[in-house]
Order: C-alpha cells, then structure tokens, then sequence
C-alpha cells in the first residue's frame, strides 16, 4: 500500500489533515534530509510541509520574523537581506532548500554554530500540531521571554516524532558589513593547535573549520575595523591566504582554497553514493584524537565547537558510535545506505524521551523508526 | 496537615539527621523567596551535601507523594522557591564547588549552589567569563537560573542562560539522575536541556552544570547619554539598530529612577533629566571603536543633552552601580514598591511608558521606569506606601502592567519567571490548549505531581475554577495568529 500524500496549505488544513487521517504519519520538508537518523518506516500517509511557506510577519526594527515552518530558509534570508538583517544560522543543505522547519526538527547547523548555536537558540516562539489535532503555541514574538514552557525546544532534534511545526517565530541578526575567512593548509593537529590560539586571542572568529587539511577562519564584522582584524589574525595564521567572502555568491568558480574547502564542507555534510555521514560531538579539545581514530573518507570539523561531520565507510559506523560514546560524545547518523545504525548508546535520559513522546503523542502516529532502536 | 513521622525518619535515614530540620522557628528561614508578600512554611527543610543525597531525598519523597521545592539563594522575584504547606524545601547551598575550570574548551562544571559572580571569579584568570549576568549576580546560584532560565543586562547581545548551559545533571521527580544536553550542544533527539532550563524548578533538580565560558572582550566602551525625553532616547535606541550595531548592554532610565539612583549611590547621573540611556559596546578593538563613535553621533543626532564616556574601569563600574542600584534604590523615594517584569516589542517601547504613565496616574501611584531598551523588557518600579493603604491599589496596577506587556504583543516575563506570582495571568498570554500541551508535556516528567506543584501554571487552586472567560490574544486580533 502506498502511502497518502497530505499538502496542507495553512494552518487550517494541517490540523484537518491529521485529523482527517489515521495511522502513521511521516513529515517531510523539502527532502534534504530525509534519510537523517533512524529510517522511517513504512507510514500510511506523508505530510508533506512545503505547502506552509511564506513570512506571516517581519518587524525590522525588532529584528524578528514569524514564518510558516516550510518556508526554505535560503527564501527567508533572501526576503531578510534587503534590510541587512539575517536568521545566523549556515547550516550547508539551506543552499539546497532545507526548510526552516526541517532544519529545527533535525537540530541542524553549521560552522557559525561557534557563534550564535543552532536553531534551538534563535526560535523565539512556535505553533506545533499534535498528532491528535491539538494547536499549541509556546514563546511568543519578543526576544526576552521566560513565560511557560518551551516547547520549541522539545521539537528541536524530534526529527517529527513529537508534533508538526506549523510556524516558527526566529530572532534576527544584522547582516555584517564584511565577512573574510583566512585558509591555512595543515594537518589537523596543527589546526587544533592554531584554534586554540585563534580562540584564546582577541579575534572573535565567527567561524573555525578544518576541512580535510585547510583550516579555515572567518572573522565577520565592520568594513572599517575589518582589515585591522585580519592584520592581526594573520600573526597567528601565518601564511594564510585570504578570500573575501563579500561577493563569492558572484564569483562561484574562483578556486581560492577557501572556496574550495567550503565546497568540500557542503559535500562532506551532504554525502553521497553507498558512503555513510556521521555527526559527532565531543569536547573540542577531543576532537583530534577522536578524529584521528575514525577511519574517515572526509572530515569538516568546527574546532572550536567540537562537532565534526565524517564520511565513513558503511561498515565502519557501528565501530564509530562506539567509539564516540567511549569519550562521553554524541552521534548520528545522516545520509547512509540503509541497514546501517542511526544512533549508538542511548542517552541517560531516554525515559524522559519515551514518557514525553508518550505524552505528546500517545498513539506513536507521528515518524515511526526515526529513534530506532531507542524508542 | 503535619507530614508523617516515618516520612521524617525516611529522610533522617538517607540524609545526616543534622541535615533534616523540622523546627517551625528554623523552617520559617526558608518561607518566602524575593517575592516577600507570599508565604509558606514548609513541613521540613533538607540540606543536602551531595548529590546523591539529593536524589535519596527525592526517592523518599517520591515514594511518599511528598511535594518538595527546590531552593538555592532565594533570590527568585516570582515565587518559584515558595515552599508547599504538605511540603519539604530541598536547599541546594551545600553544593556549592566548581568541579572543573577548563581553559581549553572554556567551560566550567560547577555544582548548583556556586553563585553566578564565583563562576566569572574561577575563571577571570584565564581571561575567561560566564556571561549571563542578572543584577542579583552577586547571591543568585547558578542552580537558580537553570530554573529561572535568567538574563541579566547583556543577553541582548550574548543570550540567556539557555545559550550558555551545554548540560545539566538532573535528579528527576522519581528519583534517578540522568544528564541532559552533551559536550558541544549536539543532541541525540528533541532538546531536553532546553525544556529543562527555564522549567522554574518543575521538572526536577539541578545538582551539576556545565557551563560554557566566553573570552573576556578585548575593548569595551560605555556610555551614559541624558535625553529630552523617553521617545527621543526610544529614537536613538532604534537608531542603533537600523545601523546594524548590537549593543552588548543598552540601559534605560527615567528621571523618578534616576534620582533615586543618583541618591543611593552617587554615580554621576543627571538628577532631573527624563531618559537616560547607558550603552555599551564590546569586542575586538578596532571593531568596538568604531561603531563606538557610530553610536555618539546618534547619539548627537537626537538631541542628547549630556554625554558622558566612562575614561576607566572606575567610571564604567559607577555608571554600572547606578543601572543595578536603581531597584533598592527607590526604597529612598518611597517605603515601600513593587518591582515589575514584563517585555514589550522594543518598537513599541514609548506607546507602552506613556500608558503605564496613564494607570499609574488614574491610580494615583508612582511608577519608576528601569528597563532593557535593547530587547523592550521592562522593570517598572511601582512605588506606594503600605502604612497610607496603598497596598492593594499597588499590587493591582503592577498587575494591570504585565497584562498591558501582553496586550502589547509582548510576555509577562522577561527574566523573573512565573512562579507563583504569574501563574493566573497565564491564561491571558496562552490559550486553553497552549496550556493544556504544557501541562502534558510537564507530566511527562513529574507524573505525580510533587516537582514544584502549584507554579508556572494555572490551578483552580490557587486561581480558583474559571480561568475566566476566553478573550482573543491582541495578535490573534491583528491577525498574525489563529486559534482553531
């Protein structure tokens, strides 16, 4: 039997749709990260979000925007750009479409995570649909709010186990005047320790990757103060070269290592062919080590938060899971053929994960698999 | 209802018998938080000295269906720490070591009772700071703004204790200890952490925190500006951030806050002025300077009557000591206040002082103004004296101001939380099923009942059957949401 597709076009029509179907329901955004976590199993009907697309409000002078969770967020911050203002997260698939929805349910983000974290720490209010047709709101449309329970947080990294996201409020930030990255080729052991001079100077990278041999770090900021900074960066990146990222969308093709390693950053996040990509976590000052321990095809690794993204052979995922818990880190599993395992030991808190599972959805219609083993 | 003899000895069994106070006079030491006007006397107190004595009370009390209440310096201003009459209070103090101090990967583990200035203090040697920085900073423990999820005045730029916290050890309602979050803020599934932090002591109990530490900044620079009034300040604070600046702190006073400052503390504020504004920037060197002198000419631009730049740590810290001193301060202009929480959209800052001005007028009460102008959260102070019979005319305007903040699009709580205080006004931010999906989501945790019972949500209890009748939210109004 195949599947029923469910395109709602707002908040109306989402919350008739589940409550217009039974059994199983899987969610999908734009697809750019379907295979993430554990593999949904087979669902009687998909939900599919990118019906819900669109900003409801935008308040420049708050810097916060309310949109519908199916918007992609490349849309969002093409709509954000003519007032200087941006959602600071860089997750490599929104080049790709990622929505915004779908980059909160799998707790995405990328290299300027250093800065400004994940999506978890930008969502200032959210309306979710229960899988009962319950609409809940929790947050609001203010920055500072500590009223009531935050259940955006509980949907960041529920990979659509919990509720659909149906809106999502987001604080904003200013668009920097210039952005440049300084690219240094070396091995990781060297990067860690030229990170840990970067991080523990004055410089305030936006941005600290090493990607399969080039180091890259990013400073963001004013026009005026910005050549100053890069001077001084480069006393502690010697031999560094420089790529002006304030028009690289333009000028795509130039092959300046920056460019180049950005380019294997995505692809390393993306994956592709029979290859399996893990997500890993662990102390930053661990990383190398573990790093070093994994038989990894490709690696991008953000030195200064301590999450890297490998390529792995299949076969060698299950040995990585435990490999990562063995230092107190965390993984899982992204695009990979199927069969191989999503998730290594469970948390400590897994009963608090299956009791609000539970709670939230008590008849398990919403993503059925994506916790297996787990829950 | 006097708690049961062999619950105590429970207790006494797991804990030093030394550690289980249940004389009335002593208890009575732990009756109310910052939010003096509510009051209960627990049945016990329990001191704790480590961990897993925590977690042996709580399975005593889960096994029992004993309420407790965590408590670390009582600092709360929302009730969160009221004990419960059937109750115990579990007082954190005892845990008050930091655990590890790592330079490297800047971080801290630091137990829950360490207080949130002795965090910056262990690490300031390796040029390192825990940046969350409420005004109570000085008492208030880190195990608190856990529960509190606290802000302080530079979480406009640097974020709430939520962006700071990497994990948390928990001893949950049932008595097991789990650890939420991770090493680096990746999760394995949906953030627990976060619906932990900010849960004001209703999900379980802190015992350890990892927290994660900035580098001190290079340069900072601050500056106090006098304005010709509240909207032209408003002006400038706007100004800033259609520049694309973002102040680490952004401070506004009015002139009732401001002479009642300038009087405690002599800090060098204009006594008279309307609106004085205190910014300031911080980061790299060169980045800070320039956008420093950015701010002075908007500054310029809407007509600042006085500007002064703190020339040295000295001057910063007395422009500082006015802002923070501004709550007790009003203690010299009147005998007695309230101090309010609530936020506002930060562009409709002026609309929201003029009517506060208004219902402090129709009241005939004072209302002093304090507030974060960078994220339009609001401290009005409303001043009254309780020997003229102002009391309850005082309490019902202070109300009648959070509701206002909603109203306004805004929330009932920036950073003092819910607690006690709050929990009947939820029903006028939240609909039915919002609240419903909390309460179903809080379950999950405390299926019983006994974490906190009586806080952050409405009870027939304490607000009695009917919320009261449904009233559409002002953004529903408007437009920008829908209820079903």
């Amino acid at each position: 039997m195949t599947a029923s597709m469910l395109r709602p076009t707002d908040l109306a029509s989402l919350r008739a749709a589940i409550l217009d179907s039974t059994g199983t329901i899987g969610i999908a955004g734009a697809g750019t990260a379907a295979g993430w976590a554990g593999t949904l199993r087979p669902v009687d009907a998909v939900l599919d979000t990118t019906g819900l697309s669109g900003v409801i409000v935008h308040n420049p002078g708050d810097m916060t925007v309310a949109v519908h969770a199916g918007t992609p967020l490349r849309v969002l911050q093409e709509e954000l750009a003519p007032h200087g203002q941006q959602v600071s997260i860089d997750a490599a698939r929104v080049a790709a479409g990622a929505t915004v929805g779908g980059l909160i349910a799998t707790g995405d983000a990328g290299p300027s995570a250093l800065v400004f974290g994940s999506l978890r720490d930008l969502v200032i209010g959210v309306t979710l649909v229960l899988a009962d047709g319950t609409v809940a709101r929790s947050g609001g449309h203010v920055i500072k709010n500590v009223a009531g329970y935050d259940l955006a947080k509980l949907v960041h990294g529920s990979y659509g186990t919990l509720a659909v996201v149906a809106e999502v409020v987001l604080r904003l930030h200013p668009v920097p005047e210039r952005r440049a990255t300084l690219a240094v080729e070396c091995a990781l052991p060297v990067a860690a320790e030229l990170a840990t001079a970067v991080l523990g100077g004055p410089y305030e990278a936006a941005a600290l990757e090493w990607v399969n041999g080039t180091l890259l770090t990013t400073l963001a900021g004013t026009e005026a103060a910005m050549e100053a900074r890069l001077g001084r960066l480069r006393r502690v990146l010697p031999g560094a070269t420089l790529t002006d990222e304030r028009d690289s969308r333009t000028l795509g093709s130039d092959e300046s290592p920056a460019r180049r390693a950005w380019a294997e950053h995505s692809a390393a996040v993306g994956g592709s062919g029979d290859d399996a990509v893990l997500r890993i976590g662990t102390r930053p000052s661990r990383l190398p080590a573990l790093l070093d321990a994994l038989p990894t095809r490709s690696v991008t690794a953000g030195l200064g938060t301590g999450v890297a993204t490998v390529v792995l052979d299949p076969a060698d995922v299950a040995a990585a899971h435990e490999a990562v818990a063995a230092v107190g880190g965390t993984s899982v599993g992204r695009t990979r053929p199927v069969g191989v395992p999503a998730w290594g030991p469970a948390p400590s808190a897994l009963g608090v994960l299956r009791a609000v599972k539970n709670s939230l959805d008590p008849q398990h219609r919403l993503g059925p698999g994506r916790f297996d083993p787990w829950m | 209802m006097a708690l049961d003899r062999a619950v105590q000895r429970a207790f006494e069994r797991v804990l030093d018998p030394r550690d289980v106070v249940s004389d009335p006079v002593a208890c009575r030491a732990y009756e109310c938080d910052g939010l003096t006007g509510h009051r209960v006397v627990p049945q016990l107190v329990l001191l704790p000295r480590n961990a897993e004595q925590v977690a042996a009370a709580v399975r005593v009390c889960a096994e029992h269906k004993v309420p407790f209440v965590a408590r670390g310096a009582g600092t709360g201003l929302s009730g969160g720490a009221l004990p419960v009459a059937e109750g115990v209070v579990i007082g954190l103090n005892r845990l008050n070591r930091v655990l590890e101090v790592d330079p490297v990967d800047r971080r801290a583990v630091v137990e829950p009772g360490v207080t949130n200035l002795d965090v910056t203090k262990a690490v300031a040697q390796h040029g390192l700071y825990y940046a969350p920085d409420p005004s109570s900073q000085q008492v208030c423990t880190i195990g608190g703004n856990v529960a509190e999820n606290s802000g302080g005045a530079h979480c406009l730029k640097y974020g709430f204790t939520t962006n700071h916290v990497l994990a948390i050890e928990v001893v949950l309602p049932d008595g097991s200890m789990v650890t939420l979050g991770s090493d680096t803020g990746e999760q394995q599934g949906p953030d627990l952490r976060g619906m932990f932090l900010g849960s004001e002591g209703t999900l379980g109990i802190t015992t350890k925190v990892t927290v994660r530490l900035l580098r001190t900044p290079e340069s900072v620079r601050t500056l106090l500006a006098d304005f010709p009034s509240i909207a032209s300040a408003g002006d400038v604070v706007s100004d800033i951030v259609a520049a694309g600046i973002v102040p680490a702190a952004c401070e506004m006073m009015d002139t009732l806050a401001i002479e009642a400052a300038e009087q405690a503390v002599h800090a060098g504020y204009t006594i008279g002025t309307p609106a004085a504004l205190v910014v300031e920037l911080d980061g790299p060197a060169e980045e800070c300077e320039s956008t420093f002198e950015q701010v002075k000419e908007i500054c310029d631009r809407h007509g600042c009557t006085r500007l002064h730049i703190a020339g040295s740590p000295e001057e910063r810290a007395a422009i500082w000591r006015g802002r923070k001193a501004a709550f007790a301060a009003v203690g010299r202009i009147s005998p007695d206040y309230f101090v309010q929480d609530g936020v506002v959209p930060r562009t409709r800052l002026a609309e929201t002082l003029d009517r506060i001005a208004e219902m402090g007028r129709a009241a005939g009460i004072r209302v002093a103004n304090v507030f974060h102008a960078g994220d339009g959260n609001l401290h009005p102070l409303v001043l009254y004296s309780a020997a003229a019979g102002e009391s309850e005319r005082a309490e019902t305007l202070t109300g009648a101001i959070a509701e206002l903040c909603v109203e306004m699009g805004g929330s009932l709580s920036g950073e003092h939380g819910i607690g006690t205080d709050k929990a009947c006004s939820m029903p006028k931010m939240f609909g039915e099923d919002d609240l419903a999906v909390m309460a179903r989501a809080r379950d999950a945790w405390d299926p019983q009942g006994i974490c906190n019972p009586g806080k952050v949500l409405p009870t027939p209890r304490l607000c009695g059957e009917r919320p009261g009748k449904y009233k559409a939210h002002p953004l529903e109004e408007a437009g920008v949401i829908e209820r079903l």
